[in-house]
């Protein structure tokens, strides 16, 4: 993959994985996981964060056009991988923000580093097995037919939902090389650590759960019993979202989002 | 050359209404539809026509599939064993267990020592790759599949083949610190099948000298795929081999004429037209069975306008997805069938004149497997092609020599 996003779209090399990132904004650094997809250098998001936090926002190995060495292939990895490049950022704390699964690599970082955090933000996220054996928690978007995750995914579809036949090459070979590190790393157990869970009480830093009212894909309940494994998490709903927040409401979650910051 | 009969038990009995009104034949029917009454008829009736090849001279092929109504054999050792202890003469190919989808190559590696030592030497191994629906209905992740694959086969390989006492295997998909297996295979060499049409695979199935099956891929593809493997082999200074090493899949079907062997042949394409049915979910839709920049083209839901550049797909000369050699086979006539050499039907002399232009075609191979069984087949109408095909064709078919085609013919 030799294509780059758009500027603002940059690059970071940690150690041997050349990973897309985009930079923008000044102030306490801000670093956005994504989720299922990477964000657009311009998304609306982005942009809102960025005018009170210097936002770096990397595309995951093997999303968009971030390299992914041939022996990185899990979530173990993603989450060595997050914590070099924030040990690489010299600052004393950052503020982390990961969304769906992103939101399970930034609890997994939070987890194992409160120490360099200073807030913590969870839109969406996955990462848990919550439910009984027989209950899957997340929709299984890879065994589910396209349809049906269409709908789950998003409170307006007809109005959010990505047209495919509208999108150009470049940006079709990008969503199938996302879709692949996707199952790559989350095939199985499916979006979620069995381990996560009993560590999520380390997290002693102020946290924020955010959650689309309309999220089908891990439904809200799903997140408030996540808010309650980690001490004092705050929960809030985004009314008019599905599982994808950052780009059905951008301009209320980045509310949301900004009013936790300046507490 | 030699033949063998391959049928993959499939189970047409479900009311069309249902199959109509279903996204996927395959993974998410609900097994209400399957009545196992019907089922244990048409296993009854499968190893009947095993037994009948074994008396008519031809090898037998067991196969695996899961979940679907193309085929009920998800457990390929259970038939496997019972035609090691049943058959007398016929070899005995497991094409094979899919060991891609299983957990626990050394147990697998038991299990076909186990049926090698009941049919006293007369199992041989084909490894098969998977994929779509099968990867949902074994929880199996698709993007490493193929990797899972060749280290399977090589873990098997060395469990089937050691016999100083345990060793160690601690690979990147599978782990077994203690392997060791009891009994050990009756053969102390096994040949060594492989089924993929994929160029890639293809190379280092040549590279590796296994046979090379290419099932119902026609005379390109077919060509292809064999000219991968010889060009594999030459490139990696390994010897050449003969046709022998080669083998095609296709449907037979033999009548007194060829108005019958037509007839019937025509109820062979139910495997086409009926049991392919997959959900996108399945099938092009599922990640990591094709590069991105062909797998990306597949999210679309209307074709690609004409003038917004090439189709992606057909310019990766060589490389048909598989999910794009299905949707080629979905709506096939028996004339297509025919002219493409995915299907030899007709009197004995018809059929023996089909097969035999179609080897010369792509270079020759030695090995013949007949899917004579699918879809509405009846019991009788299965055995009297076993029986014609046994008799009227294959001596002539036996005659045909394992050859070493010039290099510049396989090029």
């Amino acid at each position: 993959m030799t294509e780059t996003l758009a500027p603002p779209a940059d690059r970071l090399r940690v150690r041997d994985v050349d990973l897309e990132i985009v930079r923008r904004g000044r102030g306490r650094t801000l670093l956005f996981l994504h989720g299922f997809h990477p964000l657009n250098p311009d998304a609306r998001f982005l942009e809102r964060l960025s005018r009170e936090a210097a936002v770096l926002a990397p595309s995951h190995p093997g999303f968009g056009a971030s390299s992914r060495p041939e022996d990185f292939e899990t979530v173990y990895d993603l989450v060595h991988l997050y914590s070099e490049l924030i040990d690489g950022l010299r600052d004393d704390k950052v503020t982390l923000v990961g969304a769906s699964f992103g939101g399970w690599l930034a609890a997994e970082i939070a987890a194992l580093r409160p120490h360099q955090l200073d807030r913590l933000v969870l839109v969406d996220a996955l990462g848990l097995k919550l439910g009984d054996r027989e209950t899957q928690d997340i929709l299984d978007i890879f065994n589910t037919h396209p349809d049906t995750v269409r709908r789950e995914s998003w409170h307006d579809p007809d109005r959010d939902a990505p047209d495919f036949d509208a999108m150009s090459d470049e940006a079709l070979t990008r969503h199938a090389r996302d879709w692949e590190a996707l199952s790559l790393y989350g095939w199985e157990p499916y979006m979620y650590n069995p381990r996560l869970k009993r560590w999520l009480g380390r997290i002693a830093l102020p946290t924020l759960v955010l959650w689309g009212a309309s999220d089908g894909v891990v439904a809200p309940d799903y997140g408030r019993r996540y808010a309650a494994l980690i001490p004092g998490a705050r929960f809030a709903l985004v009314d008019g979202a599905g599982h994808h927040p950052e780009r059905e409401q951008p301009d209320a979650l980045a509310d949301h989002i900004l009013d936790f910051l300046d507490r | 050359m030699d033949a063998w009969w391959m049928c993959e038990v499939p189970y047409p009995h479900v009311p069309q209404s249902v199959l109509d009104a279903t996204d996927s034949v395959r993974a998410s029917l609900p097994n209400r539809w399957c009545d196992p009454r019907i089922a244990a008829d048409l296993f009854e009736q499968a190893i009947d026509h095993y037994l009948l090849c074994d008396d008519m001279g031809l090898n037998i092929v067991a196969t695996e599939h899961h979940a679907g109504i193309n085929s009920l054999l998800g457990a390929n050792p259970m038939l496997v064993s019972i035609l090691a202890r049943q058959t007398r003469k016929a070899r005995i190919l497991s094409l094979g267990t899919l060991v891609s989808l299983r957990r626990e190559p050394v147990r697998i590696a038991e299990e076909y020592a186990t049926a090698d030592v009941i049919s006293r030497g007369r199992l041989e191994l084909g490894f098969v790759k998977s994929g779509g629906s099968e990867m949902a209905s074994a929880n199996a992740n698709p993007v490493n599949n193929i990797e899972r694959y060749w280290e399977a086969i090589d873990l098997i390989e060395k469990a089937l083949t050691h016999q100083d006492g345990p060793f160690s295997w601690e690979g990147k998909h599978f782990t077994h610190r203690h392997v060791n297996i009891w009994p050990r295979p009756w053969q102390e060499r096994f040949r060594m099948w492989a089924a993929t049409g994929d160029p890639h695979t293809a190379a280092e199935v040549g590279r590796r000298g296994m046979v090379h099956t290419l099932v119902l891929r026609g005379h390109d593809g077919t060509k292809r795929a064999y000219a991968a493997y010889r060009k594999a082999r030459v490139e990696a200074g390994l010897p050449p081999v003969s046709t022998d090493n080669f083998a095609y899949s296709a449907f037979i079907s033999v009548g007194d004429t060829d108005e019958e062997g037509q007839r019937v042949g025509e109820k062979l394409l139910w495997f086409l037209n009926t049991s392919l049915k997959s959900a996108p979910q399945y099938a092009q839709l599922l990640p990591g069975t094709a590069p991105p920049h062909i797998a990306g083209q597949a999210w679309r839901t209307r074709p690609k306008p004409q003038s917004s550049g090439p189709n992606l797909v057909n310019a990766e000369k060589g490389v048909a997805t598989a999910q794009e050699n299905a949707m080629k086979l979905v709506s096939m006539t028996v004339e297509q069938a025919m002219a493409q050499g995915l299907l030899f039907a007709g009197n004995p002399d018809s059929v023996y004149a089909q097969i035999k232009k179609f080897h010369d075609d792509v270079g020759g191979f030695g090995h013949l497997n007949m899917l004579g069984r699918t879809g509405f087949v009846t019991h009788a109408e299965s055995e009297k092609n076993i029986r014609l095909f046994g008799k009227e064709v294959l001596p002539r078919l036996k005659e045909i020599a394992p050859a070493m085609p010039a290099l510049e013919a396989a090029a």
